[in-house]
């Protein structure tokens, strides 16, 4: 195993490093978390982001895209995650692009890898994130399916364009591309502007041909929707590393820089021995969301237990940088002034979305056959 | 970034593995006669290591004088992950192996390492490591045994008096790495030199230490140095220098090390989960859950070990530096520690019952072994060695995060 990027890789995440340092500011965050200046700033960036191909990079050739693979993706994601980029790239690239392909279709696709169309995944409902419970029906009408039920907690569930929703027929899971004419969107008010969350209310939206990802009770619909979810949630988990990386690093400047009783407080072991433990617990994740990645990317059998443990480590670290990184910042850290709050903010998102570090631990014991799984669960 | 190594390395490993079936030492043989300590090498693993000296895979990256085929890190890799897997040591005096001859290669006279590192390399002899004493521990710069020369610098003698202790197979070793303190009046860690010392030279007593599990077969011990006196020429390296050696001694193999580690750590997994559904069966459905959570973060845990070591150990083979490798001895000890607990907490009481699982001789004398509470007790052997787990943090926070010292 070869966990370290190739030349190009790194040289993809340096340029993404180079150009999200001008093109995405922490004042640019700023203005989103203030909403000051509209979605102007990060519509800005949204427009960077597509002049350079980001959203079809991963994307092959015959659709638009730049023909690079999943670890490019990655480490993409990994750069947004460490500015707290808003925009439509994780929900769109991260969430309805592996929806779309692992269904083996091609649908927008071009679209997206032009920049023309946005899209995300509607899996969670009651903010329950296992796609085994979802309630929302799917039924047969003539050719097509009507769907019919209540998604949570959906990214850009008010602005993206498709939504890929997971809805439940007679014979299982199906997956499914709605417009964002058809369903009611409800924006909810939350803690982190940069990743917006919605209630999506399906109310007897039919869909037909190519909007029919997988079917219900089709032999290929667990896998399909399994192999989706992964890469949703090991994507998460990369970019949540990512943001935890950052919080890390602000910390660690921070103890260098401020002094008490006469020296930096970098110095007191209490204090040591905590930037310790948070460098091991971004450098854990971080290895194991990799590892993760290399699994969906060479489509490994290790990979759903690789994803879940992935899951729950980037939750874990964001539950420990969060809380040492603002502790150890003192009350310039608890203050709306001071730009930590962002990166703390979109850490707690990255663990709670797509499941948090219990639910996936769950999962891992379920994979692991130390309790019994969910019968016809996908 | 990928799973699988190129299919040249891949082609290293079949060769090795093939090797390695036909040579290696019988399960039967191993078991019948176990190291006793980290210094006593039992006559299968005197001929074992010898074997794999002559065939170049005892130390791959090295010359085929030395042991080795000048192989490249990744090939290394292979062939101590594939040792791990048959569970084979290589030598059960490991820090003969894996300190003392490289330090004496890298440091040594050439005739200090014909007759002192080649032996070990040979599987012919045997070393231990004299560094702590009771009053340095951690603070391992504070150390007070003294050596004062007498007569001159080619034809004298090193007079040594001290003491050290937990000197890992002092028992039966046949010589010891000595620090000493040669330079009292230079500053602590510029007053350390390293000397060759024979453990039948007059002067020397060595006292057992049992230990908190498997008293009956102790490696650590009580070193006593009274008058001991050597050759002026078993000095390694320059007066002064010891500290400064050993920090690239300790460093040596670091690269690898936690290769053992995190594959003991898998191995104890592997028995955790095989052993989980009978004893998970009987539970009720919140003690199950708890249960299995406990299982799940320590699987977790060791899947994160050896993703960490992999990802550090690529960037050393591509010749960068890897902060990972920092945190590689700190955290596969602790997860060792853990796995253990996690086993006697599941099993319950049963876990009380002590003996009974003989010594197979494919760990090394240091890895835990036995119930999973012993093994529990055992770990502490690795967190509390080679630098606790409080100096591992704050070897990472001065050294890699570059905070300042206290
Ligand atoms: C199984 C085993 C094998 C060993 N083999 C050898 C060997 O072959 N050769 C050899 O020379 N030595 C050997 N040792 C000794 C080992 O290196 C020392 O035990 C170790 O360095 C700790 O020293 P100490 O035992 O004196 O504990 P102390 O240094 O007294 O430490 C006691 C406690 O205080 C903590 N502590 C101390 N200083 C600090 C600090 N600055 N910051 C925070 N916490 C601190 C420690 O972490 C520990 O928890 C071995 C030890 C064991 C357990």
């Amino acid at each position: 195993m070869d966990l370290e990027f190739t030349e190009l890789q790194q040289e993809l995440r340096d340029t993404a490093r180079g150009v999200l340092a001008s093109a995405c500011p922490p004042s640019l965050v700023r203005g989103v978390f203030e909403a000051t200046a509209g979605s102007e700033g990060a519509d800005a960036l949204w427009a960077t982001v597509c002049g350079l191909d980001w959203p079809g990079l991963g994307l092959p050739e015959e659709h638009g895209g730049l023909g690079l693979g999943v670890v490019e993706v990655g480490v993409l994601v990994e750069e947004l995650g460490r500015v707290t980029a808003p925009g439509p790239y994780l929900a769109t690239v991260t969430q309805f692009v592996p929806a779309v392909r692992a269904a083996g279709s091609s649908f927008r696709l071009a679209d997206v890898a032009a920049g023309t169309c946005t899209g995300t995944l509607a899996v969670a409902e009651h903010g329950r994130w296992a796609p085994g419970v979802a309630a929302t029906r799917a039924d047969r009408v003539g050719d097509g399916w009507r769907l019919r039920g209540t998604k949570s907690h959906v990214v850009d569930g008010a602005t993206a364009d498709e939504l890929v929703v997971v809805a439940r027929g007679d014979a299982g899971p199906g997956l499914f591309v709605v417009p964002a004419a058809e369903v009611v969107a409800t924006p909810v008010e939350s803690l982190d502007p940069t990743v917006p969350l919605a209630t999506v209310e399906l109310a007897d939206v039919e869909v037909h041909g190519e909007r029919v990802l997988v079917e219900p009770g089709d032999p290929a619909s667990a896998s399909a929707i399994g192999r989706a979810l992964d890469e949703a949630t090991v994507m998460m988990a990369l970019s949540t590393v990512a943001t935890c990386r950052s919080i890390f690093e602000a910390t660690l400047a921070y103890a260098k820089d401020r002094h008490q009783f006469g020296r930096p407080i970098g110095s007191f072991q209490a204090v040591k021995h905590r930037l310790a433990d948070c460098f091991l617990a971004v450098e854990r994740a971080g290895a194991l969301a990799w590892f993760a990645v290399l699994t969906v990317a060479e489509d490994d059998d290790r990979r759903p237990l690789a994803v879940a443990m992935a899951k729950s480590a980037a939750g874990d670290c964001a539950q420990l940088l969060s809380r040492d990184g603002l502790q150890l910042h003192g009350g310039i850290g608890f203050t709306w002034e001071h730009d930590l709050h962002f990166s703390l903010k979109r850490a707690v998102t990255g663990d709670l979305l797509l499941g948090g570090a219990a639910f996936h631990r769950a999962r891992a014991a379920e994979l692991m056959g130390l309790v019994p799984g969910h019968e016809g669960a996908a | 970034m990928r799973l699988r190594f190129d299919p040249s390395v891949e082609t290293v490993r079949d060769e090795f593995r093939d090797w390695l079936g036909a040579n290696r030492p019988a399960p039967a043989e191993m078991a019948a006669d176990p190291a006793l300590s980290t210094g006593h090498a039992p006559d299968w693993m005197r001929r074992w290591t010898r074997r794999m000296f002559d065939a170049g895979w005892l130390v791959p990256g090295w010359p085929p004088e030395l042991g080795g085929r000048n192989a490249g890190p990744v090939e290394t890799f292979v062939v101590l992950e594939e040792l791990a897997r048959a569970r084979v040591p290589r030598t059960s005096n490991v820090q003969g192996l894996g300190i003392v001859a490289p330090s004496i290669v890298d440091y040594g006279t050439p005739e200090q390492v014909r007759d002192h590192a080649m032996p070990i390399l040979r599987g012919e002899a045997t070393a231990c490591l004299g560094m702590s004493e009771p009053g340095a521990g951690s603070d391992l710069a504070s150390l007070s045994t003294r050596a004062v020369l007498e007569g001159d610098p080619g034809s004298g003698e090193w007079v040594i008096d001290g003491q050290k202790v937990w000197t890992s197979g002092a028992n039966y070793a046949d010589f010891c790495f000595l620090f000493c303190r040669t330079e009292p009046d230079a500053p602590k860690h510029r007053g350390i030199s390293i000397l060759l010392v024979p453990m039948d030279t007059p002067g020397v007593t060595v006292r057992p230490l049992p230990e908190i599990v498997h008293p009956g077969e102790p490696d650590l011990n009580e070193v006593f140095l009274d008058s001991v006196r050597v050759p002026a020429a078993n000095l390694v390296g320059r007066r002064g220098d010891g500290w400064a050696m050993a920090n690239g001694s300790l460093a040596h193999e670091r690269g690898m090390v936690w290769v053992n580690a995190v594959m003991g750590l898998e191995e104890a997994l592997e028995q955790l989960v095989a052993q989980a559904p009978a004893l998970l069966a009987g539970m009720e459905p919140a003690e199950r859950a708890l249960a299995a959570d406990e299982i799940v973060r320590i699987a977790v845990d060791t899947q994160a070990a050896r993703c960490l070591g992999q990802r550090g150990f690529a960037k050393l083979a591509r010749g960068g530096s890897a902060p990972e490798q920092a945190l590689m001895k700190w955290y596969a000890s602790d997860c060792r520690q853990q796995v253990a607990r996690v086993g006697a907490d599941v099993l319950g009481a049963g876990s009380l019952e002590s003996g009974g699982v003989p010594n197979d001789g494919h760990l090394a004398v240091d890895e835990p072994r036995g119930t999973w509470m012993e093994q529990y007790f055992h770990s502490f052997a690795n967190t509390i060695s080679a630098g606790t787990s409080e100096i591992q943090r704050n070897i990472v926070a001065e050294k890699v995060l570059g905070l300042p010292r206290g």
